[in-house]
């Protein structure tokens, strides 16, 4: 490794390993905190009455600790993973890959200080005060130096469409992150949003809409078109079709947003557009819904003994099912009556859990025998009882939310002849009750999946050594 | 006997000492698939290369590793679709047999792609239109976005500045498609005018800037006489959908092309030569001479046209001829330049080179039919220019006559008269359907040989066979053998088939071929009397075999081909010969018959054997002994009883009874394609494409009358409309995409030719 | 709606950036031969 003469034959693994522990171990971190947030919604006392351990503020710390501690994790680990490999060189510029790595654990380190301790923006998804804000700035701007980097100086002529998903996922993060952290400081845990009112609620859902458009689809995307290949060992379903994708989806996401914010204060036509083009977008998403499974075609059967490979093809069936239910969610009469219930809740879980969890989890079992050494994980039965286990487990939980959801939004909406409501609000938290508790065992089983495989990455990287893979002699390009 | 031309240790003389490569050693030959880089400081080449063998994508990835693993190549990109590749290499460390032989010892075929700048031309061109085409779509799309906001809110929803800021935007992103996607429409209109012509970019073009002049000046200045509308997204999507219905079809003529591209693509560039001491060197195929003996290789392609001298072979000629399986072709037998060698090393002596091959005539037939244009669409041509003309008049009076009331709306009635009428759809509607139709019948190895014909086709009810030839195959067999009391028939006809085996006539290959073994050479002074038989010294003392005349005696002539076996005392034996009816003749009469069709024969050969093969194939009308005089009068008769005739022959004799019927097709694979005078070739001879082709030709009439049908009354509907005003911008541009896709997706399911007839 | 004279110029530029970045895959040949790009990935390990 400090052999220079080494460096230039092997690929740059060391930063892919750290995210890949780091992922698990955020990911484990990260389902603990909403299994214990999700009981305080059953049990109000789990709050311990201290702020600190207060559902308002752990809420938040559950949220960015999964999508940017566990996902954003991960997404470094496979980014850099596939960059390498696809353009056949090492890592652009090593010590700012590190660095990259030692900033974002910083980052969420100040994050899950932060956040118990009430310092927040009050802006979903991008609570953190604006002195973090400034660091992801400078860990993302370096990470996109990293990642373009390599990508100039590919020895391979052609981009694999992964890097294009992920390259667009860097790129359109950056534009995000920075707009809709314009703030004013006062003070040093404290700033002022540079928007005022409906204004920033449009900035805000502008970013929560893309956030989840290019972190949490375009990214993993790439993920997918990777990483199912892989290890079906057959290419693309239609490579054409994967380059289609991609360019409609990043041409069509942008004007999504408003459909986050129906019926509010917001002008009735944007209203309507965000309305249309989240309709719209259903084509492009389940283009590549149906290109990652069709990938599958003629070896269906390797599902049967390959837990991995359906780790990621249930992954891209939960992908499709988010990406319809998203767009009817976004049709306002059908908003009228899911908005503020646990229907999202199913909705968002659907997504994260079974898309982004499942893919990222499939392309961690890829990865990590691979950077230490092993032909395979530990135990293979471990991850298939991990793959039960967080099957069943995202099954009971959005089951659970989706008739509670229902139910609320019904409930809340029944109106008397005379006019007054049929029911009071408390009757509503009443009635989901027992399915809070149908969520919870859900939510303890994916956790407790996640636990297996925290046990089993960590077996594998104690019988294995860490090994940086050797770049293939031929290069197709010069 | 010409075996005596080469030993077998010849045969097998070692490919390294010779290699098929070194004639691309030779730096003038570098120039002629490739050229030097300059300004690279070592001395670089770039050569183009056409890649054989290639059946996935990983191949062409093979490919690109074993040219790379050869030191001194640059660079290697192969293509998968167009099967290309393209070297970058060093003169100074390698040369072109290196990585030529690198490419074949990956198990591919390399040849040298001499054709390769205006490959590049092309492809630059489609990138160019696939490029115009994708900026267009995009900005579309977001123009659309741009401007949906206005139809969906309500009234006083939308603050006015906010619907000014969304047309500034929508105007940002319609210049690029004004500016680069639309090019081609303003050059065309622009050269016509130039050349005071008139096509349909002028109206098109007319609308486009109308309607960009229209919504810019409403973008900046809303208060003017033109109004305050805005037509970004109709304007951008019709210029889409334009795009999208030109991009199709080229897409379309480049598939029909795409069977002569690789027919193209067949001949190889350099062969073995045999030297006059008898060794082989490599030289290039243009410097061929007539007479050359040249070894051709399994894997390799004949690079002429000639008859094999040594050795046994398969041969794959499907391009040429449409036949897929394999065809043997041993010492004697003709092959085609263009035709793969299958499984082993052949010597063939050159006859036929260059432009007279039979390849090169498939090729330049198949590129006359591709720029004929048929009758209906000249008719269609004529009409489109009075018909635009009209086009402009009516968009001119619609704009007068809404200017008093309303000039915003004015323009715009009248961008919707330019736009809606399509004169594209009613041109396009028969070179379309005729032309997919041509391109799926090449692929089955029938060659159009004028577009034209398909429309007659279709019409005709009377099918003639004028040639029994075309309902038989070549060969004949040998159904009885009679012989003199105390003679062995055995012996008879083994004496037959040793005398025949002299002989290329094909009642003596009849002889030959009846017999199980090699006929034994136990005959001597064998002479053969061109046309009547043939004399020689056999076991049986001096013989004669032939026909009964020539024999000198006299047996009562039967429906069938006899031939006779005399010795000096008189008749010693007779052979019946019958000839082998083709397995598909009846199935291909039954169909032709069942759709509908009168199957006639009308042959030269006599009147008794005609009758005898037509009675077993099904045909109950039947002229023997006729004349070519006779032939004709016949037809003309048929004809003037309203009959529509096609002619089933060889394409080549008979040249007015061909000219003179509605439609000729020519069978077999002997034909020399340039000089038959048929409409069209099927180059396998296989009876059963007849009732196919025709059956394809009426397919073909069925969708161009759709086309026209479907062309003239979009157009009678919606003019009207256009003119009242009643048709907004968008609404005609979609319009009119619509109505040339319609046209282009209901030619294109010609393509894909129905193969149960 | 102040925030929509950022957003829609944002997107503007947006629109114009991916327009570049199309045109450079277009016209550096990324997208010449597809099929086989999808195979190389399988070959490199």
């Amino acid at each position: 490794m400090s052999d220079t003469n080494m460096q230039a034959t092997v690929y740059d693994d060391t930063v892919v390993r750290q995210f890949s522990i780091m992922a698990v171990v955020w990911g484990v971190v990260g389902m603990l905190v909403g299994v214990i947030i999700a009981s305080q919604l059953i049990w109000p006392e789990l709050n311990l009455g201290l702020p600190w351990t207060s559902y308002g503020r752990l809420r938040p710390l559950h949220t960015n600790a999964v999508i940017f501690a566990f996902g954003g994790c991960t997404l470094f680990a496979t980014s850099y993973y596939v960059v390498q490999r696809t353009c056949q060189v090492r890592l652009f510029c090593s010590k700012l890959a590190s660095f990259t790595f030692w900033g974002w654990q910083l980052v969420i380190v100040a994050a899950a200080i932060s956040l118990p301790l009430g310092y927040t923006t009050a802006k979903e998804y991008a609570e953190l005060e604006w002195p973090i804000d400034i660091l992801i700035a400078i860990v993302w701007i370096s990470y996109a130096i990293v990642f373009f980097g390599t990508i100039a100086k590919r020895k391979v002529k052609h981009i694999y469409v992964a890097n294009w998903f992920f390259a667009a996922f860097i790129i359109a993060v950056a534009i995000l992150h920075i707009v809709n952290s314009a703030e004013v400081p006062a003070g040093w845990m404290k700033s002022y949003s540079a928007y005022a009112g409906v204004q920033d609620a449009m900035v805000e859902w502008w970013y929560g809409h893309n956030a989840v458009g290019f972190f949490l689809t375009a990214g993993f995307l790439g993920i997918m078109y990777y990483f199912v290949p892989k290890q079906a060992e057959r290419p693309v379903y239609s490579y054409r079709l994967s380059i289609v994708h991609f360019w409609a989806l990043i041409f069509t996401y942008m004007w999504a947003g408003p459909h986050h914010l129906h019926y509010t204060a917001l002008p009735d036509w944007t209203q309507t557009l965000g309305m249309v083009f989240s309709l719209i977008l259903l084509a492009p998403s389940w283009g590549g819904m149906i290109n990652g499974m069709m990938t599958m075609s003629g070896a269906w059967h390797k599902l049967r003994d390959d837990p991995i490979l359906r780790f990621m093809i249930v992954s891209l069936s939960f992908y499709g099912m988010s990406t319809f239910e998203g767009p009817m969610m976004a049709i306002k009469t059908v908003n009228a009556l899911s908005h503020y219930t646990d229907w999202t809740i199913a909705h968002v879980h659907s997504g994260a859990l079974g898309w982004v969890g499942l893919v990222s989890m499939g392309s961690l079992y890829y990865m990590i025998p691979r950077l230490f050494g092993q032909k395979q994980m530990y135990s293979i039965k471990a991850i298939e009882l991990h793959f039960w286990m967080a099957t069943i487990g995202i099954v009971l939980y959005i089951a659970s939310m989706w008739i509670a959801g229902v139910m609320e939004g019904l409930m809340w909406r029944a109106i008397n002849p005379d006019g007054t409501l049929t029911y009071t609000f408390v009757e509503a938290v009443k009635a989901t009750h027992p399915f809070y508790i149908v969520r919870l065992l859900g939510g303890v089983l994916y956790l407790g999946g996640m636990t297996v495989m925290l046990w089993n990455v960590l077996k594998t990287a104690s019988c294995g050594k860490s090994t940086n893979a050797v770049i293939p002699p031929i290069a197709a390009h010069a | 006997m010409q075996a005596a031309l080469l030993t077998p240790h010849e045969m097998i003389a070692p490919i390294a000492e010779i290699s098929r490569w070194d004639a691309l050693d030779d730096p003038e030959e570098w120039a002629v698939f490739g050229q030097p880089i300059t300004g690279t400081q070592a001395e670089l080449w770039e050569s183009n290369l056409a890649i054989e063998g290639m059946h996935c994508a990983a191949c062409s990835l093979h490919v690109e590793q074993a040219l790379m693993s050869v030191n001194g190549v640059v660079s290697a990109e192969v293509n998968a679709t167009s099967a290309r590749a393209r070297v970058i290499w060093s003169a100074a460390t390698t040369k072109p047999s290196d990585w030529m032989r690198a490419i074949s010892q990956a198990g591919y075929n390399a040849l040298p792609a001499t054709d390769s700048p205006s490959f590049e031309l092309r492809r630059k061109q489609q990138r160019l239109a696939l490029w115009r085409w994708l900026v267009a779509g995009f900005c579309m799309l977001q123009v659309m976005m741009y401007t949906m906001p206005a139809y969906v809110s309500g009234f006083g929803d939308m603050t006015p500045d906010i619907r000014q800021l969304l047309q500034w935007a929508a105007w940002v992103l319609t210049l690029p498609v004004i500016i680069f996607s639309c090019g081609p429409f303003f050059s065309n209109a622009w050269r016509d005018i130039k050349q005071r012509q008139i096509s349909m970019d002028f109206p098109v073009s007319l609308g486009i800037i109308i309607t960009f002049s229209v919504s810019t000046a409403a973008t900046f200045q809303p208060t003017g006489w033109w109004g305050n509308q805005v037509y970004f997204d109709s304007l951008t999507m019709f210029v889409f959908f334009l795009l999208t219905g030109r991009w199709l079809e080229l897409r379309m003529r480049s598939r029909t092309a795409g069977a002569l591209e690789d027919l193209m693509r067949r001949l190889p560039d350099s062969v073995d030569r045999k030297n006059a001491d008898g060794s082989f060197s490599r030289v290039a195929v243009r410097r061929l001479m007539l007479g050359d003996v040249v070894r051709v290789l399994p894997g390799e392609s004949f690079p002429a046209d000639g008859t094999i001298v040594l050795g046994e072979t398969q041969v794959d000629e499907a391009l040429l001829t449409g036949e897929s399986r394999p065809v043997v072709r041993g010492l004697g037998s003709a092959v085609i330049a263009g035709s793969h060698n299958l499984n082993a090393a052949v010597l063939q002596k050159v006859e036929q080179l260059g432009k007279s091959t039979r390849y090169a005539q498939i090729v330049a037939l198949m590129e006359r039919a591709s720029i004929d244009k048929p009758r209906l669409a000249l008719l269609a041509d004529r009409m489109s220019r009075p018909f635009i003309l009209l086009v402009l008049l009516a968009a001119t009076g619609a704009a007068a006559f809404w200017w008093h009331t309303d000039p915003g709306r004015a323009l715009m009635a009248a961008v919707a008269v330019l736009v809606v009428t399509c004169p594209c759809a009613l041109s396009l509607a028969t070179p379309a359907a005729m032309l997919a139709s041509a391109g799926s019948l090449a692929r089955r190895g029938v060659l159009v040989r004028r577009l034209q014909a398909l429309e007659a086709l279709a019409e005709i009810d009377t099918v003639i066979f004028d040639k029994t030839g075309t309902l038989t195959s070549d060969s004949m067999h040998v159904v009885l053998t009679t012989a003199r009391k105390g003679v062995s028939s055995e012996d008879a006809f083994q004496t037959a088939r040793a005398i025949a085996q002299h002989s290329k006539h094909p009642v003596s290959r009849a002889l030959v071929a009846a017999g199980n073994a090699q006929p034994a050479d136990s005959v001597s002074d064998v002479i053969e009397i061109s046309g009547q038989g043939l004399t020689a010294n056999s076991g049986f003392g001096q013989v004669r075999l032939g026909s009964a005349k020539f024999c000198g005696i006299d047996i009562t002539p039967t429906d069938s081909v006899q031939v006779h076996l005399t010795d000096k005392l008189g008749w010693l034996a007779s052979f019946v010969i019958d000839e082998d009816i083709r397995p598909d003749a009846r199935i291909a009469v039954q169909a032709l018959q069942d759709a509908g069709i009168q199957v006639q024969v009308l042959s030269g050969d006599r009147l008794q054997a005609v009758q005898r093969i037509a009675t077993q194939i099904g045909i109950s009308i039947v002229a023997g002994d006729c004349s070519p005089q006779d032939k004709l009068t016949h037809l003309q008769f048929l004809q003037k009883h309203g009959k529509s005739v096609a002619m089933i022959g060889d394409g080549l004799n008979d040249g007015p009874v061909l000219a003179s019927a509605h439609v000729s097709v020519a069978m077999g694979d002997a034909v020399p394609v340039a000089q038959a005078q048929s409409d069209f070739v099927v180059l396998s001879g296989q009876l059963i494409l007849i009732p196919q082709l025709l059956m394809q030709a009426r397919r073909t009439m069925h969708i161009v009358r759709q086309n026209l049908l479907w062309a003239a009354a979009y157009n009678a509907v919606c003019v009207p409309l256009a003119v009242m005003g009643w048709l907004s911008a968008w609404v005609a541009g979609l319009g009119m995409a619509l109505s040339s896709l319609i046209v282009i997706m209901n030619a294109a399911r010609l393509a894909r030719m129905d193969k149960a007839a | 709606m102040d925030i929509l004279f950022l957003l829609i110029p944002l997107s503007v530029v947006l629109v114009i950036a991916i327009l570049g970045g199309l045109w450079w895959a277009v016209y550096q040949g990324q997208f010449e031969d597809i099929e086989k790009e999808g195979s190389r990935i399988l070959e490199d390990d």
